[in-house]
Formats: C-alpha cells, sequence, structure tokens
C-alpha cells in the first residue's frame, strides 16, 4: 500500500490527505474512490470546465444525515492554502466590496486538488473568462415537480430538442444527478445574458403552450405534477453543476450525459452512480464546442 | 519511565494523582504588610497517553532539529532571532537581550490586591492550579487558610511564574491553599461575537417547563471519578501485554486502498498526454 502511495506522489504534486475517509456511508465511498473517480474521468471533465471560474460543495466529512447540522458548505473564494499553482481568476464582488478568486481547473492536479477538498459537486458559469459576460452556453433546467418524475423531464426534453433542432441549434443533455435534465446548447459567445436568458425563457413561453405538463414561469415552480423549464440561471456567474460531478445523493449519483437515444421512458437517476459512470466509455459530449452555433436573436 | 509507571500503578486503586516532592517556586503570601512564607508546587498532570518517536530500524529516539525553510539547512541557536509577524511573511525581529529588558521582574511575592467570593469568577478564565504549602512557619498558613474557609472568600492576586506574570485566584481546596493562574481578558472569546449565535427567542412557558423539570429529574451530585480515560486504559493493557512478550493482534486494519487511483492516475495521464 505503501508502495501504491509512492507511486501516487510522483504522479501529482497534490498532497493527499484523510484517503480512508468515509464520504458516502451508504455505498462505501472513501475520499480515495471519489479521487480517484474524478481522475477516471478527468479526460471527460477537464474540457468542458476549461477557463470557468468555478463554485464548489464541500463536504469536508461526507455525506451525512443533514439533520445533524451543517455538513456542506459553498466556496467561490479560493480557500487558504491554495497552492501557488492553482489558477485563480479575481472577479469583483459587489455584495461583499471584495476581489473573488475563483479557481479555474484545466489540468489533472486541480481537479485531483479539488477533490482533495472533498468538493463533491463543482459548479460551472455560462461563460468563460475570456468573456465573462458573454455567455457561451444556453442553458435549460428541466426540473419536475413530484409527483413529476424524471420520466416527465425526459419528455420535455424530448419535445425541447425537437424545437431547438427546428431552430438550427444542437442540444446536449445530462442528468442532474437529482431528479431533473440539463440541457445545454453551444453557442458563439456575442451576446449578453439578458438576451440568453430572454431566448432560452420565450422556448419555454412556446413549449407550454403546446403542452399543459409544462410551465414557463417561475411563480408555477411549485405546482405538483408540472416540469418546470428553468430560465433564470442563464445569468452572470449563475452555475449548474459541471458534467460528471457528483450529488450528495446516498447512492452517490452522477450529473451524466447521455446520448439523445438514452433518454426515453424508464430513466432513473440511480442508474447513473459514481460505479456505473466510471464504466461508461462513452462520451456524448465529445463534440460539444465544435458544434457551435450561432445565435440569431 | 520508572516514574511514570508507578503514578499509572497508582491510579488503579487511588483516583487522584501521585504528588510531586519537588516545589517549582518559593515566595511568600503579601497582604498588605502581613507575609506568609509559602511553596509552590505542580499539582495538574496532562497524562493521557503519551509516546515517543523512534527510529524504526534501529529503535533510537528521534530529535527535533530547526532547518532554513528556503534551503532546507540545519540552523544552529546562535543563527536564531525572534521575528514578529506584522504582515503575512513580514517580520520585525528581536534580539532575546531586547526582550528581557521589558520582562516583569521575578518577583518572590503573590500579592493579594482583594478578597473575593470565589464562585464569582467564572472557571472558564482559570488556566492552571498549583499547591501551596507552608514555608517554615506553618502558623500564619493556617490562620489564612482557615479564613478563606470561614468567609468563603478567595484571594485575588498577582504572580510571576518564569518570566510572566498572569492574574490569580488563592483560594481553599481539600484542606491546603492552592493557586489557580488566570486567562486574561484579552485570551478568551466572549460568545455574543460569533455572529452565528444571533438573536435567541425566549422560548414558550410550557415548553420552558418541561425542560425545566427534565433537569431537575437527570440532577445530581457532580463526580469525577465517573469520568474513565477508556483509550488510556485500553493503551496501558496493549502496554502491559506487550512487556510480557505477548502478540498483540491488530482487530482493525486500517488500510486504505489507493490501488485503483494510482492506476486511474496512470491511465488517465496517458490519455491526457495523447492529446
Amino acid at each position: 500500500m505503501t508502495d501504491d502511495l509512492d507511486e501516487i506522489g510522483k504522479l501529482t504534486k497534490v498532497k493527499l490527505k484523510n484517503l480512508d475517509k468515509c464520504f458516502y456511508p451508504d455505498v462505501g465511498v472513501t475520499k480515495a474512490h471519489v479521487i480517484e473517480y474524478y481522475v477516471t474521468l478527468a479526460p471527460k471533465i477537464l474540457p468542458v470546465v476549461k477557463d470557468r471560474p468555478l463554485v464548489l460543495t464541500r463536504y469536508p466529512d461526507g455525506i451525512k444525515d443533514s439533520q445533524l447540522g451543517k455538513t456542506s458548505f459553498f466556496e467561490k473564494n479560493a480557500p487558504e492554502g491554495t497552492p501557488a499553482w492553482v489558477k485563480l481568476y479575481p472577479i469583483y464582488s459587489h455584495t461583499s466590496k471584495r476581489d473573488v478568486n475563483y479557481i479555474i481547473c484545466n489540468d489533472l492536479d486541480t481537479l485531483i486538488w479539488l477533490a482533495n477538498l472533498a468538493a463533491l459537486e463543482i459548479h460551472m458559469p455560462f461563460s468563460t473568462i475570456h468573456g465573462i459576460n458573454k455567455p457561451d452556453l444556453l442553458f435549460f433546467d428541466v426540473d419536475p415537480e413530484p409527483p413529476a418524475t424524471l420520466n416527465d423531464a425526459a419528455e420535455v426534453a424530448l419535445q425541447l430538442k425537437d424545437k431547438l433542432l427546428s431552430l438550427g441549434l444542437t442540444p446536449f443533455i445530462k442528468t442532474s444527478g437529482k431528479k431533473g435534465l440539463h440541457v445545454v446548447i453551444p453557442i458563439d459567445p456575442e451576446h449578453s445574458f439578458e438576451a440568453t436568458r430572454a431566448f432560452v425563457h420565450q422556448i419555454g413561453i412556446e413549449l407550454a403552450k403546446n403542452n399543459d405538463l409544462i410551465v414557463s414561469e417561475f411563480k408555477d415552480t411549485k405546482k405538483p405534477g408540472k416540469v418546470f423549464t428553468d430560465y433564470l440561471q442563464n445569468s452572470p456567474m449563475r452555475t449548474m453543476v459541471i458534467p460528471y460531478s457528483l450529488r450528495p445523493t446516498p447512492e452517490a449519483t452522477v450529473s451524466t450525459p447521455l446520448d439523445w437515444s438514452e433518454v426515453q421512458k424508464g430513466l432513473n437517476p440511480t442508474d447513473y452512480t459514481l460505479f456505473s459512470v466510471s464504466k461508461r466509455t462513452s462520451y456524448p459530449w465529445k463534440e460539444i464546442f465544435s458544434k457551435r452555433c450561432k445565435l440569431e436573436i | 519511565m520508572g516514574q511514570q509507571e508507578e503514578n499509572l500503578e497508582q491510579d488503579q486503586d487511588k483516583t487522584s494523582a501521585a504528588a510531586p516532592s519537588r516545589s517549582i517556586w518559593s515566595g511568600s503570601i503579601t497582604i498588605g504588610l502581613v507575609n506568609v512564607p509559602v511553596k509552590l508546587f505542580s499539582m495538574i498532570y496532562d497524562k493521557g497517553v503519551s509516546f515517543h518517536f523512534l527510529h524504526k530500524p534501529d529503535g533510537q529516539p528521534l530529535k527535533y532539529v530547526k532547518m532554513c525553510t528556503k534551503d532546507d539547512k540545519i540552523v544552529p541557536w546562535n543563527e536564531v532571532v525572534r521575528g514578529y509577524e506584522v504582515a503575512k511573511n513580514e517580520y520585525i525581529t528581536f534580539e532575546k537581550a531586547e526582550l528581557d529588558a521589558v520582562r516583569p521582574e521575578s518577583d518572590k511575592r503573590i500579592r493579594i490586591s482583594k478578597f473575593v467570593d470565589y464562585f464569582s469568577v467564572d472557571p472558564i478564565y482559570f488556566d492552571r492550579t498549583y499547591a501551596l504549602l507552608p514555608d517554615k512557619s506553618k502558623d500564619a498558613y493556617t490562620l489564612l487558610l482557615n479564613a478563606l474557609q470561614k468567609t468563603n472568600k478567595a484571594g485575588a492576586c498577582r504572580i510571576t511564574l518564569r518570566t510572566k506574570e498572569y492574574p490569580a485566584l488563592l483560594h481553599p481546596y481539600k484542606g491546603a491553599l492552592v493557586l489557580t493562574t488566570l486567562r486574561y481578558a484579552y485570551d478568551v472569546v466572549d460568545p455574543r461575537d460569533f455572529e452565528k449565535l444571533g438573536k435567541l427567542e425566549i422560548p414558550q412557558k410550557a415548553e420552558l417547563d418541561l425542560a425545566v423539570k427534565i433537569v431537575k429529574d437527570l440532577s445530581g451530585e457532580f463526580d469525577i471519578t465517573e469520568f474513565k480515560d477508556s483509550y488510556m486504559e485500553k493503551v496501558q493493557e496493549l502496554v502491559k501485554q506487550k512487556a510480557k512478550g505477548e502478540k498483540i493482534t491488530v482487530t482493525q486494519a486500517p488500510e486504505v486502498e489507493v490501488k485503483g487511483l494510482m492506476v486511474a492516475l496512470r491511465e488517465t495521464l496517458k490519455q491526457l498526454e495523447k492529446k
């Protein structure tokens, strides 16, 4: 075992700590497993998060019963002790009246370092540091309100896909890792967030006209059995979980990119976990940035 | 080790620690013009369980060395100065003589300024307790002890130990005078300064009555011997077995499985290189 640790020490500059700590008690996943998972998925994660300021949710003691008190925290600003080799990007925060140093994860070591910080969940904005106010992604959060399920979300997502294809756009889809689906469209970064948000909202309104299941307005999100196409995240430094991010669920579910052919009845979020996803060979988002479209608004 | 073992043995039938034979300070208690000569003895052990670090191949004890963080060279004492950090990585340096000049004079007196109610001092300020024993004559000592017992008071005083001056409380404890050094106010946080505490609502009367009832039902006398250090007991048991040459079987293997991580790292690095 010590030989393996020595070998690991040669392969990464991150000083790994508390590797035997249990992070997902129900499924026996330790911190070592979590780091191994992120290392395995790194070739699929790194191209998507490249040059995006990240937001973390850290679970220093793993997933626990939240009744025991707060077990996780959000982190935007790079924590004290951040190694000098981690790339940071300052954005002025008007609420806290200072620069917040966001973490940029463009290499494997930074991703390992994030996993070592127990950042089980990683979130990314819809723009890059090359134009933080010019989104290069459109985002639809397809969010079913119980008793509506992931199956209902899938039905809505398929209608959304047809609509987007008819407009000459190329949508990509992933599970949220919880109950919903995320649909993302790569675009040329030339519009403002106001413009992309209005565009996404408009599509939701049009879908809602033809399908009673769908609601397009925030005030209706809590109507039972409806599916909300959330457009509000299309704003500066609002985020979604990155593709292949772990979620804080007992089963260690993953926000998993899917082929559109996989989006059908019987979709179950717990089918996509740390265990199953690290064995998946397909890479449905492989061409996401070579399929950028010019958005005509 | 011999001393330690004896102490541990005694602990088995007696719950308190062994009394030391050598004093650490001598001087006198002064109240106005009255002097009470005393000696000060340690009476607190931080026993717990402690281990020495040894070099595994040859079993020799390890020592600590001061190393320069820039070139990893061992630094001799005559090249060490004290640095006060004024900003991150910015220091103002002092020679030992400069600091010695402003140190409080080692004064051989415990100066009592007034007598206070012992329970009016919050235990949060209590730092460390020492036994005070009479030096030469016992008369003045006995008189002070009895007066404090009768009035239920404690002497608020100052003492200089080594080179630091402490506020302290002089009070009777099990038929002797003891001195408890106190923390300065600047070392203690006011819990109201925790933002997380926020404003607390006053509970409903019915709820409060119930809570008070539970507290009353569970009330009793405090007995320190009800608390056992089970880790120390287990380690002592292991030490005994090992000393007899018995082989200890480790029941839990705290091995981390990192083989998968190592393989994944190799594989991913190979993949990333290809691009």
